[in-house]
């Protein structure tokens, strides 16, 4: 399973902040808040956090990026901007123009002929920016690195949050939006996907 | 343009209050599922691995605790097609959760040990 | 000095000019120093005409100079007239930059020496119609700058276009030049005098039909050199063909000859005639501004979309002159006057900036090998000084604060809103519709050069030819000095104001100073109960404002290292140049809104039938209909074909019918003679 870390926003933004997330549970060292050097690292990240949400907290520009999928994760995005989700009211816009945009929501699972277009649109971005990857094509799920897609975008952007799903729906779509920008706490680490069934409840 | 206005005016709000409040309608979505380790047996274990078409359940033999499997679930992958939930309704439930956005992809490659010995 | 001294000063370098040219060429053979020495003594005559021309719109008309000897009927007479200081002084600045621009631009060549000679006669010729004081000098020197500007746009003979481009240029002006002849011949035989003082002086003795006849003969005859529609034709088909420096010189200055002999006609000669007369006027001003506008749009050569942008400001200073006129007849004479000083003020203006721009063609063709848009591309990367001069030329003919053409055109559309002061109704909605007009025309005049300076000098290269462009060598220093005009002009508008309304108190007898520049740097237009705009205080003021974004951003700007990236093109793997707009797509919105002018029309032909891809090459041809060309020019020209046929039996070659005619004459003669 593709299991690239979190986005390097040191890279983006062209400056002095230093690595959003040092690897994950599986495949990097753990997050030791105990010794000098990780504790170092947790305060920068901290502070990064903060800047993250001062700067992008009230007014975020997404712009959405196809690359390759069967577009029902569009039509959720779609919907965000709908009455009922209404992103507007969270701050959020679309933009068509990676010039005005300060995040890019990917879906799909970036086939090969998108390479270009991907790199340039996410270049045409300023920095600081960030990348959300959508549904469970971007992710790595779904379709296999072969000779016509990636297999998901972990290999060619840089990734801040990932949100699961086929398609996510515009709650989850929201929520991840929130994360991004800090509003909202991350779930997902937290959850262990373990449940108790109840005995009355197994089949005979 | 009257009529819409008019319609309009009697709906009221239909706007969400997520996330400041719950939203209803979240509880009727697909959701990915949880596994119940106690009743999840290698067999079992071995057949929810070939069934789910998007490659999230793998199983890593003797490699938890007490010499027990261990199953990856890659809830990144999963589509919540709910294949492995019909085929073992006592183990597989819907977890119920849709707030799934991550920040490093490996918070969402879960580890569940299953138990130690077969049980038919 | 008295204007006049000036005057023969200039006359005095620039036909030196024209003997070191000569002379040197002969003697010395082709040589860059002697290029440089008549473009030096050019400068010198220059330098000289601005001073008698700001003097004499100071210090008034000066007296009248006998040259004695006779030329055809009567001795050539001189007077620097205030209504010429404009004018002359516009010819010496023009004079001064095309001079520093020849040596950089002209191969040293025998072909150039006689070319510049022959420019430098045309100066000389320029000046003596403006200071001609009586109707023989005018009508000597008109003829002579018309031969010699025929010579200028023949530079270089063998090329395509240039032999038709100077033969429409040198029909039109003698047939303008036959009607500025019957118009004065009116004038002087009705008033008993050849001296132009007199006529103007006799003039309100002359019966009204003869006055309007003379008029009318005037304005036809002076509009065909300055542009007016439909006698525009020449402006388009021979500014192409000239060198750059040439065309500079015809839209630049002959044309304002044109504009000259108008305002001589209309405020000298026969002032406050009836108001039918002035609406006449405006209306063709009008109608010449939104036309050549329009046509303007849809040219791909810089050259011929700068003359049409001519034909537009022509049509502006008539739109000027015109309603001075209205104004004057309905006793008004305030407004009069200011409008007067508002068409000379845009005279000045548009020689400047016109100018200016036909040397940056030039320079843009010399470097990139192209006066097609099309074909251009990114050149402000590779000729920056040129743009950037390019560009203030271009914001003063867009007329954008706080240059110069904002300057005149505010002061024009001014005059022409306080029209409900006439009185009339109906001569109010007239001038407003004419208002309505030139902002039409001001507001196409915004795009057709936003596509002018955009497509060339902005974006990417289109050709190979366009990228290779390289500054080395190319003359600056005359494109630079007509851009500093430009700004001084508007910056010192209050300065230019004062001595304009001195030449036009002397002209008009109307004192608007006082009113005109209550002291502040302030500008009033004729009425106190009206508007008023500081030029300068604009100028300075969106200076200001620009620096303090500027200043925000260096304050504030990220202290990391910024990255560079390429243009967004829409994520395109490979995005060609050729994918940019086209001049001629940025103008297509026009081609529909007006298509009733243009009536285009398109030729579209496949090689085959096969869907869209594999039809093979595809042939397409879009071509807008040469109204005037098709429908007035080519029946004329074969009538006159037709009866020069009909005729041609009488030059049957037969000595005896030759006889016979001889025989006839005479018999008339003596029965003509004996009645």
């Amino acid at each position: 399973m593709a299991a690239r870390s979190g986005g390097d926003m040191a890279a983006r933004s062209g400056g002095d902040m230093a690595a959003r997330e040092v690897g994950g549970p599986v495949t990097g060292p753990a997050l030791d808040g105990r010794s000098g050097e990780a504790g170092r690292e947790r305060r920068v990240a901290a502070d990064l956090r903060a800047r993250v949400a001062g700067q992008f907290g009230r007014s975020l520009h997404i712009r959405t990026l196809d690359t390759g999928s069967c577009a029902a994760c569009e039509q959720e995005i779609r919907l965000l901007a709908a009455p009922h989700y209404d992103l507007h009211r969270l701050g959020f816009f679309f933009t068509p123009a990676p010039r005005h945009a300060d995040l890019l929501m990917v879906t799909g699972p970036m086939i090969r002929a998108f390479d270009v277009a991907a790199r340039k649109t996410f270049d045409a971005m300023p920095g600081p920016k960030i990348v959300v990857a959508t549904g469970a094509c971007a992710l790595g799920g779904v379709y296999p690195a072969d000779a016509f897609t990636h297999g998901g975008i972990g290999g060619i952007l840089p990734v801040d949050v990932w949100i699961p799903g086929c398609p996510p729906s515009p709650l989850a779509l929201l929520q991840g939006l929130l994360v991004a920008v800090d509003r909202l706490a991350e779930k997902a680490a937290g959850l262990t996907f373990t449940a108790a069934v109840p005995a009355e409840e197994v089949p005979r | 343009m009257p009529m819409w206005f008019a319609r309009g005016l009697r709906r009221g709000v239909v706007t969400t209050r997520y996330p400041a409040r719950p939203e209803p309608s979240a509880a009727g979505l697909p959701t990915p599922p949880a596994f119940d380790a106690q009743r999840i047996g290698p067999a079992l274990a071995d057949r929810l691995c070939e069934l789910c078409p998007s490659r999230a359940l793998r199983l890593v033999k003797g490699d938890g605790e007490a010499g027990g499997d261990v199953l990856i679930f890659d809830v990144g992958a999963c589509t919540a097609c709910g294949r492995c939930r019909e085929a073992a309704p006592g183990a597989v439930t819907a977890s119920g959760e849709f707030e799934l956005a991550a920040t490093a992809r490996g918070h969402l490659v879960k580890r569940i040990p299953l138990r130690g010995e077969a049980r038919p | 000095m008295n204007s006049l001294t000036w005057c023969y000063a200039a006359a005095a370098g620039w036909g030196l000019a024209a003997a070191v040219a000569l002379l040197g060429a002969a003697a010395l053979g082709a040589a860059k120093g002697v290029m440089r020495a008549t473009c030096a003594l050019s400068a010198l005559g220059g330098a000289a005409a601005v001073v008698g021309g700001v003097s004499s719109l100071l210090w008034g008309n000066s007296r009248v100079v006998s040259l004695g000897g006779a030329v055809v009927v009567g001795t050539m007479q001189l007077q620097a007239s205030s209504l010429a200081g404009v004018f002359t002084a516009l010819l010496g600045l023009v004079a001064v930059a095309l001079a520093a621009y020849a040596p950089r631009y002209h191969q040293a060549t025998a072909a150039t020496a006689v070319y510049l000679a022959v420019y430098n006669l045309a100066l000389v010729a320029a000046l003596a119609v403006f200071a001609a004081a009586n109707v023989v000098t005018f009508l000597v020197a008109w003829e002579s700058v018309a031969l010699l500007c025929y010579l200028l746009i023949l530079r270089h003979p063998r090329r395509e276009a240039v032999a038709s481009g100077a033969f429409w240029f040198l029909a039109l002006s003698e047939t303008g030049f036959v009607l500025i002849v019957a118009a004065l011949v009116i004038l002087a035989t009705q008033t008993h005098s050849m001296q132009l003082d007199v006529i103007a002086a006799r003039a309100h003795l002359v019966p009204a039909g003869w006055r309007n006849a003379a008029y009318l003969l005037a304005l036809t005859g002076f509009g065909f050199k300055a542009g007016l529609v439909p006698l525009h034709v020449w402006l388009p088909e021979a500014h192409p063909v000239a060198p750059a420096d040439g065309s500079a010189f015809l839209s630049g200055l002959v044309v304002k000859l044109g504009a000259y002999g108008i305002a001589l006609f209309a405020f000298r000669l026969l002032p406050v005639g009836a108001a039918w007369l002035g609406l006449l006027t405006l209306a063709a001003g009008a109608v010449t501004a939104a036309i050549g506008i329009l046509y303007a749009l849809n040219e791909r050569d810089l050259k011929r979309f700068l003359a049409f942008s001519t034909i537009e400001n022509t049509g502006i200073i008539v739109i000027a002159f015109g309603a001075a006129m209205v104004f004057g007849s309905y006793g008004q004479r305030e407004l009069w006057a200011f409008l007067l000083l508002a068409g000379l003020y845009h005279v000045a203006n548009h020689g400047t900036y016109k100018s200016l721009l036909f040397l940056e063609a030039g320079v843009v063709k010399h470097t990139a090998g192209t006066r097609d848009m099309d074909r251009l591309g990114g050149l402000i990367h590779r000729l920056p000084r040129s743009a950037v001069i390019t560009l203030v030329g271009t914001l003063g003919i867009a007329a954008l604060p706080p240059l110069n053409g904002f300057v005149s055109e505010w002061l024009i559309f001014q005059g022409l809103f306080q029209g409900f002061r006439t009185g009339s109704h109906l001569i109010g909605i007239l001038i407003v519709l004419a208002a309505a007009t030139l902002g039409l025309t001001g507001g196409l005049a915004i795009y057709a050069f936003v596509r002018g300076y955009g497509i060339p000098f902005l974006g990417m290269p289109r050709t190979r030819q366009a990228a290779a462009a390289s500054e080395r060598g190319q003359p600056t220093a005359g494109p630079g000095l007509l851009a500093a005009a430009c700004v001084a002009l508007a910056v010192g508008a209050p300065l230019v104001l004062l001595a304009l309304s001195r030449a036009v108190a002397t002209v008009t007898g109307v004192a608007l100073r006082p009113v005109l520049l209550p002291g502040n740097l302030t500008v009033i237009p004729a009425h106190t109960d009206f508007s008023a705009f500081s030029p300068t205080y604009l100028a300075v003021f969106l200076t200001a404002v620009t620096v303090v974004p500027v200043l925000i951003y260096l304050a504030g700007r990220p202290r990391a290292g910024s990255v560079t990236v390429p243009v967004w093109d829409g994520g395109m793997v490979a995005f060609r140049p050729r994918m940019q707009y086209s001049a001629m797509t940025f103008s297509a919105p026009t081609r529909v809104t007006f298509d009733a002018l243009y009536r285009p029309s398109v030729s579209l032909r496949r090689a085959s039938d096969d869907p869209a891809g594999r039809s093979g090459p595809v042939h397409y041809e879009s071509e807008v209909t040469p109204v005037f060309l098709r429908y007035l020019y080519r029946p004329v020209i074969r009538a006159v074909e037709w009866l020069a046929d009909a005729v041609r039996p009488l030059q049957s070659g037969d000595v005896n019918l030759y006889l016979l005619y001889v025989f006839v004459v005479i018999l008339l003669a003596y029965l003509i003679g004996a009645l």
